[in-house]
């Protein structure tokens, strides 16, 4: 009885969750077995020409592992940038703190076309960056900042910093303050107080950062496409082009499922490289 | 006032049984605690008895009306929490008034029931402030005048001193037992501190496993502990362990190891012969060697202001003795331990007595 | 160690000014005089406000989006919070699948499930008419946001609390309207904000889904900035950064901070 009544509160996200989450994905997957056709989205019958038509065509092929190079370097980028920051915020004084988060989390309340858009202002050709440069007479011709690896990536690294910030800091103030005055008065330095216990304690902070950070840049969007300018072709890129423009809808959702996959293998191969025996 | 019956209360989450059947009767303005470690189940059974937990068999009567499927708030108790469970965002004077709205008492009966209930703790000062704003043993404070105003028939405390400091905890005993006293209402306290239990009970209700290992006032529990468990849950308890040598009618005569003898009120030794008795710290006297009834000699020696502690390594294992601060005894000395025969006390035979 | 602290200092520093420059950056661009996108700006004017504010594309989409996240906003509320009820007072065994399953829409990349989305409505019929896939989408979106800061707030809570006002006489109801939800008022109003934001910037779901007709402002502002390069749509970011801010402000205010 009691638990029936509690049942009805879950009850709506529930079914919400089942029906547009779960049973869609499972349309996903089954679209992408389809037969292709000519002049509609898909045909009769079923077949594995999405899958061997991504392998067979080297154009969508090699966006795979450009994607995930793009998706790594993105995380490390941002685990780089991100520690030192999480590490000022979970030990700044309470007033502070709250300013230093707005700070962080200031990205977030500005939707991700207006934040890609203020990078190609910045890095574009007569950008600020290229255009302060020549002013200086540093530079003659502009540097090549957008339309390429190193445009997307800085864009991507803004982007999806507060997602690497947030579980660091969550990790780094879980901990107790103790065990660092403890390795203190043990005799480690600062250096080794880091290296040998308030890294590994906020691993479990490092590991959910990365994997929210990489399984989010892979699969976005408006970033690469603003700044990189459709030069930069992730295969996320592709997958939209092909459902949305060339509505070739099993072979969209079959390059959606590789990437899933490929992303899944890449996730599973950290967890397994960072795992810990304490947690 | 109201009297509370347990019948066969068992409490099971899947296959963990968390009550194995507690049968227990508070009467009419009793003061009972269940005192216990942690997981013994006394949370467990003030909850049902509130109506957080649905029991999973036997019955709840509140002066013979079972209000085993009642919800809580159609039970009328009054509750003290562990974390006092103020509604932070409500005054002391909203918080006093909460439970009478819910009755539906008129506004001005509110009022003045409410002034009352504040001065009976002594806050009335303190109306406007938040919960905040008071200290942790004023805090204590709305929260018994907050289960007490609505007049409950029962008021039920979940370890409610936990919280507090050495010194303050100490105040609040006598101050909520006072109150207890003066209001009249029938009371089931739950506790870990048996110095809690033993001071403010009636009644002390040793549990264990989920199960009552003994009901008795105060001194019976610390003087004839019904198990050697409870023995030493509630206090220190020396355990000898000795032969009996004879037995009539009236006693047992028992044997200690380095030719002392001692006779107890028993009915039985145990079924191997022998027989456990318990002699609490402060029923043991030092005296000087060859005389008493058990040499030994002493390891350590601790003072604590009022007495002083010695730990005695003897024949019958290490024993804890309690004496006054004029004696002084160092550690390395030999002495001798003398009992006092009608005090000591011999655990029953949990197996029964053997004939 | 004695330099290792200034050059921390700086990669601190370095990281925060990183953070904010696009956001910084674009709101001066806006106040731009010029034609085209220059920095320094050529002189300083509100010119791109009043270019921006005369076309309808860009203040139907800004109103849309409102009303949209509005709606959206009231759903996720609605029902985030009775899942993080459930989760944090009743769930047992199946509390992580509970939580889990609550953060799919946000583990998950947007994009495919928008087009999981789209695929499924196709199946059933509907596909992009009428809005619903769209607003579905907007409800998944933002349900997560609501969920965790409900649920955050809901467990700084004892639930004692809720517990004393059942002794005290009242239901089950009562306790929560006059006892819980008070204290989780400004969970809520956290809750809410993220969603209304979210669901105001979100792109993939509004990109994939959108049906014909009208759509949402990020989707307008991307279709404007993929040919033109005038500093209107910097002054139409500028706006949707100040509305957002205002409604953090605002709420800030009123609920005050967790």
């Amino acid at each position: 009885m009691k638990r029936l009544r509690a049942s009805l509160l879950i009850a709506p996200s529930a079914a919400l969750i089942f029906l547009f989450i779960v049973l869609p994905y499972i349309t996903v997957l089954v679209m992408s077995f389809r037969a292709p056709a000519e002049g509609q989205p898909y045909g009769e019958g079923f077949s594995l020409e999405g899958y061997t038509h991504f392998f067979n065509e080297s154009y969508y092929a090699m966006s795979l592992p450009q994607t995930m190079f793009l998706g790594l370097l993105t995380t490390l980028v941002c685990l780089v940038l991100a520690y030192p920051v999480a590490l000022h915020i979970a030990f700044a004084s309470k007033r502070w703190r709250g300013f230093l988060y707005g700070i962080v989390l200031s990205p977030l309340l500005v939707g991700i076309v207006v934040r890609s858009y203020g990078w190609t202002i910045l890095l574009g050709n007569s950008g600020v960056i290229n255009s302060t440069l020549r002013n200086m007479g540093l530079i003659q011709k502009p540097l090549p900042l957008m339309y390429n690896d190193f445009g997307v990536v800085l864009a991507l690294a803004h982007v999806f910093l507060p997602f690497m910030v947030l579980p660091l800091l969550s990790a780094l103030q879980a901990m107790d303050p103790a065990i660092t005055q403890a390795a203190r008065s043990l005799g480690a330095s600062r250096f080794t107080i880091f290296r040998r216990v308030t890294f590994p304690v906020s691993m479990p902070g490092v590991q959910s950062g990365c994997i929210l950070v990489f399984v989010l840049a892979i699969s976005s969007y408006v970033t690469p496409a603003l700044v990189g300018g459709m030069r930069v072709k992730t295969t996320t890129l592709l997958v939209v082009d092909a459902l949305i423009d060339q509505f070739q809808w099993p072979f969209g959702s079959a390059m959606a499922l590789i990437l899933a996959v490929s992303a899944g293998i890449v996730v599973l191969i950290f967890a397994r490289l960072t795992r810990m025996k304490w947690t | 006032m109201t009297e509370v019956s347990l019948l066969s209360l068992v409490k099971s989450y899947g296959k963990s049984i968390a009550l194995k059947g507690i049968s227990l009767s508070v009467g009419h303005g009793e003061f009972v605690s269940l005192l216990g470690p942690s997981g013994c189940g006394k949370s467990t059974t003030l909850k049902c008895i509130a109506g957080f937990e649905d029991i999973s068999d036997g019955k709840i009567l509140f002066d013979n009306t079972d209000i085993s499927r009642r919800l809580p708030e159609q039970r009328d108790i009054g509750m003290v929490f562990q974390s006092y469970a103020l509604f932070p965002h409500m005054t002391v004077a909203q918080n006093l008034a909460f439970g009478l709205e819910m009755r539906r008492v008129p506004k001005s009966e509110i009022a003045t029931r409410v002034a009352r209930a504040m001065e009976m703790v002594q806050l009335t000062p303190y109306a406007e402030r938040f919960p905040k704003a008071l200290s942790g043993g004023q805090q204590q404070r709305v929260a018994l005048a907050r289960a007490l105003v609505i007049e409950p028939a029962i008021l039920l405390l979940d370890e409610p001193l936990a919280n507090l400091d050495a010194k303050l905890r100490d105040e609040m005993r006598g101050f909520i037992r006072d109150l207890q006293k003066r209001v009249g209402i029938t009371t089931i306290y739950v506790t870990h501190d048996q110095g809690e239990a033993m001071t403010m009970s009636d009644r002390v209700v040793v549990m264990f496993d989920g199960e009552i290992a003994q009901a008795a006032p105060p001194e019976e529990v610390y003087n004839h502990p019904a198990s050697e468990r409870v023995a030493r849950f509630v206090g220190n308890a020396n355990i000898l362990d000795l032969a009996v040598t004879g037995k009539d009618a009236a006693g047992s005569d028992l044997a200690l190891p380095g030719g002392g003898a001692l006779r107890v009120d028993s009915p039985a030794p145990w079924a191997n012969g022998r027989l456990r008795v318990m002699a609490r710290p402060e029923q043991i006297a030092l005296t000087d060697p060859g005389a008493g009834h058990l040499g030994g000699e002493i390891s350590k020696r601790y003072f604590s202001g009022g007495h002083v502690e010695y730990h005695v390594d003897t024949q019958c294992g290490p024993l804890v003795v309690l004496g006054p601060t004029t004696q002084t005894v160092a550690e390395g000395q030999t002495v001798a331990l003398a009992f006092d025969p009608a005090r000591l006390w011999p655990i029953p035979d949990p197996k029964g007595p053997a004939q | 160690m004695r330099l290792a602290t200034p050059l921390l200092t700086f990669i601190r520093v370095s990281v925060y000014v990183f953070l904010l420059a696009p956001i910084v950056i674009v709101v001066l661009a806006s106040l731009n005089a010029g034609n085209f996108l220059t920095f320094p700006p050529q002189g300083l004017s509100l010119r791109w406000f009043w270019t921006f504010l005369q076309n309808d594309v860009f203040i139907d989409a800004i109103i849309y989006s409102a009303v949209l996240a509005l709606c959206a906003t009231a759903v996720s509320l609605v029902i985030g919070t009775m899942a993080a009820l459930y989760f944090v007072r009743h769930a047992t065994r199946e509390a992580e699948v509970v939580r889990v399953g609550m953060l799919l829409p946000l583990i998950l990349p947007e994009i495919l499930t928008a087009i999981a989305l789209l695929f499924f409505f196709y199946e059933i019929g509907i596909g992009t008419e009428h809005q619903i896939a769209l607003f579905t989408g907007h409800v998944l979106m933002t349900l997560p946001f609501v969920f965790l800061n409900v649920t955050t707030s809901l467990q700084g809570r004892d639930e004692s609390v809720e517990l004393a006002a059942r002794t005290l006489g009242a239901s089950r109801y009562t306790a929560f309207r006059r006892v819980t939800l008070p204290l989780i008022a400004p969970g809520l109003a956290t809750g809410g904000i993220f969603a209304f934001i979210i669901s105001f910037d979100t792109f993939g779901i509004s990109f994939i889904l959108k049906g014909a007709g009208s759509a949402p402002l990020p989707i307008q502002l991307y279709d404007y900035l993929r040919f033109n390069f005038t500093p209107e749509a910097a002054a139409v970011s500028t706006v949707s950064i100040l509305l957002t801010l205002v409604l953090v402000t605002v709420s800030d205010l009123v609920f005050g901070r967790e």
